[in-house]
C-alpha cells in the first residue's frame, strides 16, 4: 500500500507518521506541502519531501493523508480525486460547509473514498459505551456532560488560531470529536446547539467556548471546547463524557490510563499514556477499507454533520438564539 | 465563642447542621422549634437544646432566629422575627420568588435588624482557596468556569424538595449554590440558557451563562444519582492559571475495602471536622451580628444568586435564552 501525506500543518501528523512506519505494508512515498507555503511545516528523516503536491501525486499513491490547515483540505481533496487516491482527511473537513460540499464531489466523480479522521471512534472504551447506550441498559439518559479542553495549540501551531487558515479557534479546533461521539453513540442527528464563546485578550478567535446541544432523541448534551489548560497542564488536555441516565452514571475517559512522570528538566508531571492509540486503529482502518474497496468506518458526512455543529455554535453566539441545524445537505 | 442566644426553626438536615455547629460555638443558650415535635425532641435532646412549642416562645427567648426551614416557609419566617425585632439566619435560596426575596429584605430594613443568608459554599474550604488564589491573580484573567453539584434525590424524591413550588427545583435548591460563587468572582450574568431533564423522581440541569465581563459558565445540577451519591466539582480557567478540584478526589481517611453505607435523605457534601463549612459560615455570621461588620454574604448578594438562578429555570422551562441585562 503506496501511502503519502498531503500537508503536514496538523499536530497530528508526526504521530500519523510514526505509526505508518511501523505498520507492515504500508509504503509511506513521501509527503508534500501545499501551494504557498515557502516552507514545509514539519520535515521526518527517512521520508522523502516532494516540491510539490502534484509531483507527488505522479507517483499515484493508493491513498494519501490530509494534514493541511483546514482551509486547504478542499484544493487538496480536489487533486488528490484526480488523481485516484483514497482520501483520509484531518478534521474538521472543511471551514465552509461549500468547501465540504465540493470534496464530496470531487471524491464522487473521481470514485475515490472519502474517509473523516475521527480517531475517538476507533478507542475501546467509547465503543464499549456506544453499545451500552444502544443496548439501553442504562435507561432514559437525563443529560451527557462532555469535556474536550486543551491547551492552546496556536502556541506551537500558530494557523490554528488564524482565522483564515483554520475557520476560526477552540470551537473549530474541538467541537467536532464530541459533535461526533454523541451522533455515533446515540445513533441520532444533533438538533439544536447553542454555544457561548469567548476570547482572551489579544486573540483573534475564541478561546473558550460552551455548547449545549439537544439530539434527535431529546438528550441535552453539553461541550467544553475550550483551550482552557496553561501550557505547563500535564497533557495536552482531555476529553471525558460524563452520562447520567436513570438507572446509573457512566464516566468515560478514554485517556485514563496514564503514567504521571516526573523529572528535574520537565516543567511540571507529565501523563504518559500505557492505553492503545486510537489513532493507530484508526489508520489502520482506514487502509484496510482502501485494501478491501468497502467503504471507510467514518465518512464524509460524518464530517459533513460535525462541521454543521460547529457552525451552528457560531451563528448561536452571534445570535444568542439555539440554532436548529439542517437536515438537508446543501 | 459567641455569646448570641440562637433559636432554631426547623428540625431537619439543615436544623440538625445548625444545632452542631453552634454547639461547637459554644452559644450559651439554644432553642429549636418545628411543627415535627417527634424530631424536634430528638434534636434537643441530642444537642441539649431547648425545645420550644411555638415560633413565638422561641423568638422570645433569642437574639437571633435560625431559620431552618423548607424554602417554602422561609418568608413568614423572616417576617415574624423581623417583626420581633430578632436579627435572622436564613437558610439559602433566600426565597422563592424575587418578590419574596426583596419584601423579606425590605422587612428587616424597616425593622433595623440584620438579615444573612446561608450561601455556605463559600466557606467550603477548597472553594475558599480558590477564590483567593483567583482574587489573588494566578489564573489570571478568568475564561471560562465549570461547576457540578448532582446528588442522589432528597428523600428518594419523595419529599417537599420534589415539589418546585415548594422548593424551586434543583436549579434554585442547589445550582444556586454554585450561581451565588460563580457570580462572586466572575461578576453580572449577561445570558442564561438552560436544558432540564425530569422523571417522576429525577431532574437533571446543565446551564450555561455568558458574564458581562465575558467570562462564561457551566453548571451541571441533578437531583439524578443512585441512593447515597453525591459528587460536586469546579474548574477555574484563565489566562494565565488553572485550578481543578473534584470529590471524586480521595480525601484524607480511605477505608478499604470501601465502606457499602449508602446514606440517605438530605445529602451534604462531605467535609472535615477540622475545615467544617456549616461551623465556619455560623462563625462569621455570628461574629458579624455581633460586631455590626459586614457579612461575606449580603442580602443583595442572595437576591442576585436567585435571580439568576429564576433566570436559569425560566430558560430551561422555555427552552430559550434568558436576557439578565439590567435596563438601562
Amino acid at each position: 500500500m503506496r501511502v503519502a501525506f498531503l500537508g503536514l500543518a496538523h499536530v497530528h501528523v508526526e504521530n500519523y507518521v510514526s505509526i505508518l512506519e511501523s505498520l507492515p505494508n504500508v509504503d509511506l512515498i513521501g509527503c508534500a506541502e501545499r501551494e504557498g507555503l515557502s516552507s514545509p511545516c514539519r520535515t521526518f528523516t527517512g521520508v522523502q519531501m516532494y516540491p510539490s503536491v502534484s509531483l507527488l501525486l505522479e507517483g499515484c499513491p493508493d491513498a494519501v493523508i490530509i494534514c493541511s490547515e483546514t482551509a486547504h483540505h478542499r484544493e487538496l481533496v480536489e487533486q488528490a480525486a484526480a488523481a485516484g487516491a483514497h482520501i483520509l482527511c484531518e478534521k474538521p473537513i472543511a471551514t465552509t460547509l461549500e468547501d465540504a460540499l465540493a470534496m464530496n464531489a470531487a471524491c464522487q466523480k473521481a470514485g475515490v473514498q472519502f474517509m473523516t479522521a475521527f480517531p475517538m471512534r476507533f478507542d475501546a472504551t467509547l465503543e464499549q459505551t456506544r453499545q451500552e447506550l444502544q443496548a439501553g441498559s442504562l435507561g432514559q439518559v437525563l443529560g451527557v456532560v462532555g469535556v474536550n479542553y486543551s491547551v492552546n495549540p496556536s502556541a506551537h501551531d500558530a494557523w490554528f488560531a488564524d482565522p483564515a487558515l483554520a475557520g476560526g479557534g477552540a470551537a473549530m479546533d474541538h467541537v467536532v470529536h464530541l459533535a461526533d461521539l454523541y451522533r455515533w453513540c446515540f445513533g441520532c442527528e444533533i438538533r439544536e446547539v447553542y454555544a457561548t464563546l469567548g476570547r482572551t485578550p489579544g486573540s483573534s478567535v475564541e478561546t473558550s467556548g460552551l455548547l449545549l446541544v439537544t439530539l434527535e432523541n431529546g438528550v441535552q448534551a453539553s461541550i467544553d471546547c475550550s483551550w482552557s489548560r496553561p501550557g505547563s497542564y500535564p497533557r495536552w488536555g482531555q476529553l471525558t463524557l460524563e452520562i447520567v441516565a436513570e438507572n446509573g452514571a457512566l464516566r468515560v475517559d478514554p485517556f485514563a490510563e496514564h503514567l504521571s512522570l516526573y523529572g528535574n528538566t520537565l516543567p511540571g508531571p507529565q501523563w504518559v499514556s500505557f492505553s492503545p492509540d486510537p489513532n493507530r486503529a484508526m489508520l489502520r482502518a482506514f487502509l484496510e477499507s482502501v485494501e478491501r474497496g468497502s467503504p471507510p468506518p467514518v465518512t464524509w458526512l460524518d464530517g459533513y454533520r460535525a462541521l454543521q455543529v460547529v457552525l451552528g455554535a457560531y451563528a448561536s453566539n452571534q445570535s444568542g438564539q439555539p440554532e436548529v441545524l439542517s437536515s438537508e445537505i446543501n | 465563642m459567641t455569646q448570641l442566644r440562637v433559636g432554631i426553626l426547623g428540625s431537619g438536615a439543615m436544623a440538625r447542621t445548625h444545632l452542631n455547629a453552634w454547639k461547637a460555638l459554644g452559644a450559651p443558650w439554644i432553642g429549636i422549634q418545628d411543627r415535627n415535635l417527634e424530631a424536634t425532641t430528638a434534636l434537643g435532646a441530642t444537642f441539649g437544646a431547648q425545645v420550644c412549642h411555638t415560633p413565638e416562645a422561641l423568638l422570645e427567648d433569642c437574639d437571633l432566629l435560625d431559620v431552618c426551614l423548607p424554602t417554602f416557609l422561609h418568608r413568614e419566617a423572616v417576617g415574624k422575627a423581623a417583626r420581633a425585632g430578632k436579627h435572622v439566619l436564613c437558610e439559602k435560596p433566600l426565597a422563592l420568588s424575587l418578590e419574596d426575596g426583596t419584601a423579606m429584605i425590605h422587612a428587616c430594613e424597616a425593622a433595623g435588624v440584620r438579615l444573612y443568608v446561608a450561601q455556605v459554599l463559600r466557606f467550603f474550604p477548597q472553594y475558599r482557596q480558590a477564590a483567593q488564589l483567583a482574587r489573588a491573580g494566578q489564573l489570571g484573567t478568568l475564561q471560562v468556569m465549570r461547576f457540578k453539584r448532582v446528588g442522589a434525590p432528597p428523600y428518594g424524591g419523595s419529599s417537599w424538595f420534589a415539589d418546585d413550588a415548594l422548593s424551586g427545583g434543583v436549579v434554585v435548591d442547589m445550582m444556586l449554590h454554585d450561581l451565588d460563587y460563580a457570580l462572586m468572582l466572575a461578576g453580572e450574568v449577561k445570558r442564561a440558557f438552560a436544558r432540564i431533564t425530569r422523571t417522576p423522581d429525577k431532574q437533571y440541569v446543565q446551564a450555561v451563562l455568558t458574564h458581562s465581563s465575558g467570562v462564561l459558565s457551566h453548571f451541571e445540577s441533578g437531583w439524578a444519582y443512585a441512593p447515597g451519591l453525591f459528587r460536586t466539582a469546579f474548574d477555574l480557567a484563565g489566562d494565565a492559571g488553572l485550578l481543578e478540584w473534584s470529590s471524586d478526589a480521595p480525601g484524607p481517611l480511605t477505608r478499604m475495602p470501601l465502606e457499602e453505607e449508602v446514606r440517605q435523605g438530605v445529602l451534604l457534601p462531605e467535609v472535615s471536622a477540622a475545615s467544617d463549612p456549616y461551623t465556619a459560615q455560623l462563625e462569621h455570621a455570628a461574629h458579624c451580628f455581633e460586631t455590626g461588620e459586614p457579612f461575606e454574604v449580603t442580602p443583595q448578594d442572595a437576591l442576585s444568586a436567585l435571580r439568576v438562578a429564576l433566570a436559569v429555570r425560566e430558560s430551561a422551562q422555555s427552552g430559550r435564552p434568558v436576557s439578565l441585562e439590567r435596563a438601562l
